[in-house]
């Protein structure tokens, strides 16, 4: 069995919390997502970047944790956004009807420039 | 060409890295084109999470059954399990968001298996559900879409 689908990481530019995803996001690990994301949140991260660039395919599961994980930000004061969706996954945000509900970013770049 | 493979896993989330699995490794031995199987990937994630979530609302354990079949002209997700009847099809559209809000998490699902593949069926069959999903793509032909 495939343990690692998904693997998390992040590090900081500046002031900005980046969270690096690599593999897929499914039912399996969604759950791992959200409460890493609730847990920099709560630990006082106010600017997160989540970059895809590294993100094979996601799943309903995964947008239900993105959802949650903003509005957590939101009840923070937090910036959350998400940057370098490749085209299978931008496909994917725009069969959930969800590409209009986060902020997103082309690259991880400009995510950070813009909230620096 | 024709290859099938059954997995019988039981209604854990967990178990669901099995088909997960058997669907790559198959997807990349007869050449499934990429976005295809991504987009199996999601949709067998979907209806087995649905079936593990919703079947048996009891709560106990219970095995179920998922067959994947890989046709020249496409892939097949097959589901039979034995818990209470739900046609997939029936699921109401997800909660348009209202303006200014965020759309609730839920019904987003099924709404994108309908929308990944090309077939989704289902019948209730001497007490089990069997609930079928297709998506047509060229097996083996070299992918121009990716």
């Amino acid at each position: 069995m495939n343990t690692n689908a998904l693997t998390i990481g992040h590090s900081h530019e500046g002031g900005v919390c980046v969270v690096t995803l690599s593999g897929r996001i499914d039912s399996t690990n969604a759950n791992d997502l959200m409460s890493r994301l609730n847990a920099l949140i709560s630990s006082g991260e106010k600017s997160i970047v989540v970059d895809f660039g590294a993100v094979l395919y996601l799943t309903s599961a995964a947008f239900r944790a993105l959802l949650v994980a903003t509005d957590e930000a939101e009840r923070n004061a937090a910036k959350f956004v998400l940057c370098s969706l490749g085209g299978h996954v931008r496909e994917l945000f725009e069969m959930g009807g969800l590409l209009e509900v986060f902020t997103i970013h082309p690259s991880r770049a400009e995510a950070v420039a813009r909230l620096a | 060409m024709i290859r099938s493979v059954d997995l019988e896993i039981h209604n854990d989330l967990s178990e669901i890295a099995v088909v997960r699995d058997a669907l790559d490794r198959l997807g990349s031995e007869l050449e499934v084109p990429s976005r295809a199987l991504i987009q199996l990937q999601v949709a067998l994630d979907e209806i087995v999470s649905n079936v593990v979530k919703y079947s048996w609302p009891d709560g106990s354990k219970h095995k179920f059954l998922v067959r994947i079949t890989v046709q020249a002209t496409g892939v097949a997700l097959d589901i039979f399990d034995d818990g209470r009847p739900f046609d997939p099809r029936s699921a109401p559209e997800p909660n348009l968001a209202l303006d200014g809000q965020r759309p609730r998490p839920g019904g987003v699902g099924i709404h994108m298996i309908k929308k990944l593949v090309d077939d989704l069926s289902y019948e209730r069959i001497d007490g089990r559900n069997h609930t079928s999903l297709t998506k047509k793509c060229a097996i083996g032909a070299v992918s121009t879409e990716d």
